[in-house]
């Protein structure tokens, strides 16, 4: 297993110009935050506050305008192929190639990393088995439901076995059963293979059951609150739902969370 | 956790009842028609029974059939692999796409006609003039076709493979060219058509074998039943390649729903 990187953001501002007025949208405005190795981070905020430029900016296929993302020290735009098969993302819809098989869609990363093709196979083929795939292998992802695509997406993401992991509301178009034993399933494989996870959520359950830490972005990415959930127990998650969810609403960090 | 149903496709060569019928409703009219000519002022060599018709297929020469669509393939795969190579050079830079866009329009706006002037008049080989109109007349339309197909790519796909950083190569080989293989087969199709229609006036002019030389003997010799045998043998090339192309296509779009 590779050894998982800290990922720095310092003063991170990423300006947008739109295509017909000409006017700048500035999507996420001077954004600092540190992320541990191996830390499993949500970050949570309403639609259009950022998080998805952020996603962008993390996978390094957006420049900043302004500030960095360093991830070990290196910026993942600037030095793009630096991260070849570090970094693995699982997006909102599963983005499986229609012309693969679920295999062959795992193994994907593997062959653009210049993994040999047997061990392409012998990993892509465990992690399809871990996620309980076994029998669909040869299956093309129309022949699978919603949540199996999924599944091969996560597979996918860990087949290469990546430092830094990133989802971005993997989950959300799920329904509610599916989706839980997915981020369970998720979280899990995260935990057991050691990678620094960031998952992307607009929902405040998602996010408190699977993260470490909470970064609550208020409007262009404006950190209104960073959580550590451990300090939470579990008896106080409602309460910490209500404190998360008036943040939100107030663009205000609620008292309760200063607090702990 | 089960597999969604699987919808079979339907099969890609059929000759439906409806076929058959109004092919043979065809023949029926143009048999009585060729008997009716004299009693109608129409010179009886205009309609050829399909006795004489038979007759002048059985000795369609197999060299000129095989010449044609030689030209015809030689000429596909040349146009195809520069039309791609061209595709995809202009789906990677904007600037060359914007300086060879007009130009690509202007040679698609070109008659066929004129085509094959400019060839006779600037080529002396025949091979070459024929290939040369055939590869004007057909790359433009596989580049055109690829370029937009490339461009139609979903944009959540770009964006996941371009998020595993694979080389251009890798981008263009895992991704581009399995997504536009759909428009690949629509574009032979298309384009066999076309070929098979241009390759026959190429033919006509300054060619010594093939199709379209012997259409043009026939013209001379007032031949309509050669004409017709011709003409036949030039629709039963279009579906054999056609039919081809559907099987290759069957084949390897099985992963299509």
């Amino acid at each position: 297993m590779k050894r998982p990187l800290p990922i720095e953001v310092r003063g991170l501002r990423k300006v947008f110009r739109q295509t017909t007025s000409g006017q700048s949208v500035v999507a996420i405005d001077r954004l600092d935050l540190t992320i541990a190795p191996k830390e499993v981070i949500a970050i949570v905020g309403q639609t259009g506050c950022g998080k998805s430029t952020f996603f962008d900016l993390m996978i390094g296929l957006e420049a900043p305008s302004e500030g960095a993302i360093l991830i070990g020290g290196k910026s993942p735009y600037a030095d793009f192929d630096a991260f070849r098969g570090k970094i693995a993302t699982v997006f909102q819809q599963d983005r499986l190639l229609p012309w693969r098989t679920a295999l062959d869609n795992a193994r994907l990363p593997l062959e653009l990393i210049g993994v040999p093709e047997a061990e392409q196979r012998e990993r892509a083929l465990a992690w399809l088995n871990r996620l309980g795939l076994s029998q669909f292998t040869s299956a093309y992802p129309h022949e699978l439901s919603g949540g199996m695509r999924q599944r091969v997406a996560i597979a996918r993401a860990f087949a290469v076995e990546p430092e830094i992991l990133l989802a971005d509301e993997a989950f959300g178009h799920l329904d509610e059963v599916t989706a839980a034993e997915l981020r369970e399933t998720f979280l899990t494989l995260a935990r057991e293979s050691g990678a620094t996870a960031i998952l992307i959520t607009h929902q405040l359950e998602e996010a408190i059951a699977v993260g470490d830490r909470i970064a609550v972005f208020g409007q262009s990415a404006k950190l209104l609150a960073d959580i550590h959930v451990a300090g939470w127990p579990q008896a106080d998650y409602a309460a910490l739902r209500e404190a998360i969810q008036l943040t939100l609403q107030s663009q205000r960090p609620d008292p309760r969370l200063a607090a702990r | 956790m089960p597999l969604e149903e699987h919808r079979e496709q339907v099969p890609v060569l059929s000759f439906p009842r409806q076929t058959i019928v109004s092919l043979l409703v065809f023949a029926v009219c143009w048999e009585v028609l060729s008997h009716l000519s004299p009693y109608l002022g129409i010179p009886p060599f205009a309609v050829p029974s399909l006795v004489k018709i038979a007759q002048r297929m059985v000795v369609i020469t197999p060299l000129d059939v095989a010449v044609t669509l030689a030209r015809v393939i030689g000429a596909l795969v040349v146009s195809f692999v520069l039309g791609l190579a061209a595709a995809m050079a202009m789906y990677r830079s904007k600037t060359l796409d914007d300086y060879l866009h007009p130009m690509i329009r202007i040679l698609m706006a070109v008659p066929v006609v004129s085509w094959i002037l400019f060839a006779v008049l600037w080529f002396p080989g025949v091979e070459f003039r024929i290939g040369f109109v055939l590869f004007v007349v057909c790359g433009p339309v596989f580049l055109v076709d690829t370029l937009d197909a490339m461009r139609n790519v979903p944009r959540e796909l770009r964006q996941m493979m371009r998020s595993f950083r694979p080389t251009t190569l890798q981008f263009f080989l895992k991704l581009m060219l399995p997504a536009i293989v759909p428009t690949i087969f629509t574009s032979w199709k298309v384009n066999i058509s076309l070929a098979i229609r241009v390759v026959t006036i190429a033919e006509l002019v300054g060619a010594v074998t093939g199709i379209g030389h012997q259409l043009s003997v026939a013209q001379e010799l007032f031949s309509v039943a050669d004409v017709f045998a011709w003409t036949i043998v030039l629709v039963a090339l279009l579906f054999l390649l056609e039919g081809a192309v559907a099987r290759v296509e069957h084949r390897l779009l099985r992963w299509r729903a």
